[in-house]
């Protein structure tokens, strides 16, 4: 018994992101004039997924007390990359989503070496790569365009066996082979260590440097993930720097909303994941409700206010990760 | 090795549709031959193809995508579409309309259009928020038979109806008049709008098509306006500061901007072309008088309405041009009049030109201005 309440007391954050996600999911759903459908679920998801996989990349950096400005512009580089590179035979294909995938995670390793070695803050090293990779994505695409191999993207952005969008299966298959081995490895570990309290896991001996290089890697991975999918939903690249700057700061709200401690050393990818779902499922829902458009931003930022509230109304008083163990 | 890859690619397709529900390309649409329905309204671009689909019974349900929403002229080509849409002869055969702007997101504008196909809506119109984004959509549109219309901001497809205005033209209106009335040798400052469009792009390429094969030596200084009053009168005002003097303006958007730094800066009354603009428009007429002469092309936010007949007369089985061109509303001194070219009592960002008489649409400003942006 004790150990349910520990494990809901430790898990309090995202479990209420998922219940808050499930709430909107299922009124949009009732309400939506499309009903239960599988079309319907495709649609929500494919415009989920990406946002949601760039919160987790943004979760891993905020973990260890560091914010990625660039998330959303890394996302833009390896969407214009994808769509010079995964096209072709099937060989030229996967060579492709390897050589993105690569970009993102090289990316992601640029800035933590800027934020470990170069000792500067996270917040003005990500701000500057992050207009470096928004150079190099409109040096790639000045117009949006290029091609993608079009059955693979028609097939990652269905469904498998007539009820599962394949986009969810995606999500969780980097959840099961990026996130969980991350969180259960020592270096994992690490991190949480490094952000809840720098200098305490530096005295115990934990390499601080390691687990930061690490966690921006990983960081840059998912953002290139998140691009390469959103090449498989527009079937192009576009490199427009408002998107990236839009994405950038949605994937902080959704990690609040999952009820990650922007102070650091507290929370997971999970929450970050229902919170990206439910900041999508927000502007579905006003549109299900024909609220007019040009107040759309407006009820946004207020419905937004709100679930960041809720999902950070405890964790906001956190200094210290050790606080949830009580 | 080539047909090794087509059997490899045909092996991996065939695994992935296994237990997927990848839906067949089958188009909505026949392929027919010319010529289409209304010609003098539904005008085809050269080259283009003429598209038929089977007659459906009324009343219909009709979506409007709109993606980027802050600027006069998109709330405008909305306020248009209601207008239209709520005309008396239009009305009774709409059960349905609904507008709604997703933002520059491109994804979001793939999923706003997924939920209308899903809903089941007859026809679905779309401003592409990018040209190649937009394409996935209109392979799912065509496969479930929906009747999809992009216009203003092109879509890179020959699948879907396009209703647009020519927008290489729209530039080649302003070089012409620039070549006739600018001296040889002037120099030419030219505006641009907002950079990475597709009718940015051609408008510019437009215009020097005419300017530079004039054989009349012109420079051309390029400056980045956005289409945006604001943005336009400073970078007008940046430019005469570093160059002193010019021959002459093209501003592609927000002009009453341009002109409005040409005056404050005192430069000498230049020839001026801009967009056809509420703003530009009365400024024109004002300073006729001190000899400032324009032109004003523009392309009317009333495409929307068009793009609803266009939707009507698909549905109706007619044969439409897969491209449709309308015609361009063009404005020359000493022909601009309050009342018809401009408007006081409204914005300067206002369209005052609402006609497409071939269409038989024509919409006053009351109808337009009375309709709230949902």
């Amino acid at each position: 018994m004790t150990n349910v309440r520990i494990w809901l007391a430790q898990n309090y954050a995202p479990i209420l992101a998922g219940l808050v996600f499930a709430a909107m999911f299922a009124t949009y759903a009732t309400k939506g004039s499309a009903g239960w459908q599988v079309a319907v679920l495709d649609t929500a998801a494919n415009k989920a997924v990406a946002l949601a996989l760039i919160s987790m990349a943004q979760t891993l950096v905020i973990i260890t007390r560091g914010v990625d400005l660039s998330a959303g512009m890394i996302f833009i580089m390896t969407n214009c990359i994808a769509s010079a590179l995964v096209t072709g035979t099937p060989g030229d294909v996967a060579l492709g989503i390897c050589g993105v995938l690569l970009a993102g995670a090289l990316a992601g390793l640029c800035n933590g070496l800027l934020v470990v070695f170069g000792r500067l803050p996270s917040i003005i090293v990500t701000l500057a790569t992050g207009s470096i990779y928004s150079g190099i994505a409109l040096a790639i695409r000045p117009t949006p365009g290029g091609s993608i191999d079009e059955d693979l993207a028609d097939f990652l952005t269905s469904h498998l066996f007539g009820a599962i969008p394949t986009s969810l299966v995606l999500l969780l298959a980097v959840v099961l082979l990026v996130w969980v081995p991350f969180r259960m490895s020592v270096v994992g570990r690490h991190c949480y260590a490094a952000g809840s309290a720098e200098s305490a896991a530096y005295m115990s001996g934990v390499s601080v440097s390691r687990a930061k290089l690490v966690a921006y890697t990983l960081s840059g991975l998912l953002s290139g993930i998140a691009g390469l999918f959103v090449t498989f939903v527009t079937y192009s690249g576009d490199a427009g720097a408002t998107i990236g700057g839009a994405y950038t700061l949605n994937s902080i709200a959704a990690v609040v909303i999952g009820g990650t401690s922007l102070y650091g050393g507290a929370g997971g990818a999970i929450g970050s994941i229902f919170g990206a779902f439910t900041l999508r499922t927000i502007d579905d829902l006003l549109l299900a409700f024909g609220l007019p458009p040009l107040w759309q931003p407006l009820f946004q930022g207020i419905v937004l206010l709100g679930a960041v509230s809720l999902g950070a109304v405890r964790i906001f008083r956190l200094r210290n990760r050790m606080e949830v163990f009580q | 090795m080539r047909k090794h890859h087509h059997l490899a690619t045909a092996a991996l397709v065939s695994i992935l549709a296994l237990g997927a529900g990848v839906a067949s390309a089958a188009d909505g649409y026949k392929v027919v031959s010319g010529p289409g329905y209304l010609p003098d309204c539904f005008t085809p671009f050269p080259k283009s193809a003429f598209f038929q689909w089977a007659k459906k019974p009324g009343p219909y349900r009709i979506a409007l995508v709109n993606g980027f929403v802050g600027n006069t002229w998109r709330i405008q080509m909305i306020k248009n579409a209601k207008g239209y849409a709520s005309e008396p002869g239009v009305k009774d055969q709409i059960k349905e309309f609904a507008a709604i702007s997703t933002g520059t997101d491109v994804a979001a504008q793939v999923a706003a259009v997924d939920n209308y196909i899903n809903q089941g809506f007859d026809a679905i119109l779309t401003d592409a928020v990018s040209p190649a984004g937009i394409a996935p959509v209109i392979r799912r549109a065509n496969a479930a038979g929906v009747v999809m219309i992009n216009f203003d901001n092109r879509a890179d497809s020959n699948k879907i109806l396009q209703v647009n205005v020519d927008t290489f033209e729209m530039g080649r209106i302003q070089g012409r008049w620039m070549v006739d009335n600018v001296k040889p040798g002037g120099r030419i400052l030219e505006v641009r709008g907002l950079q990475g469009t597709g009718a940015d792009r051609d408008r510019s390429k437009g215009f020097h098509e005419i300017v530079d094969s004039s054989g009349k030596n012109y420079e051309v200084i390029q400056v980045v306006g956005n289409w945006d009053s604001g943005t336009s009168h400073k970078v007008t005002a940046d430019a005469i500061a570093v160059y002193g003097h010019f021959d002459g303006v093209a501003n592609q958007g927000g002009s009453d901007g341009s002109l409005q730094a040409l005056l404050d800066a005192k430069h000498p009354m230049i020839p001026i072309a801009g967009e056809g603009e509420n703003g530009f428009n009365q400024m024109c007429a004002e300073h006729e008088a001190e000899g400032l002469k324009c032109l004003a092309v523009a392309a009317p936010p009333a495409i929307s309405s068009v793009a609803i007949k266009a939707a009507l007369s698909a549905l109706q089985g007619e044969v439409m041009p897969q491209d449709i061109a309308l015609p361009l509303p063009v404005t020359k001194a000493p022909n601009f009049k309050q009342g018809i070219s401009f408007f006081p009592e409204l914005g300067s960002g206002f369209f005052p030109d609402n006609t497409f008489p071939a269409c038989s649409v024509d919409q006053s400003t009351e109808e337009i201005m009375k309709q709230v942006v949902e």
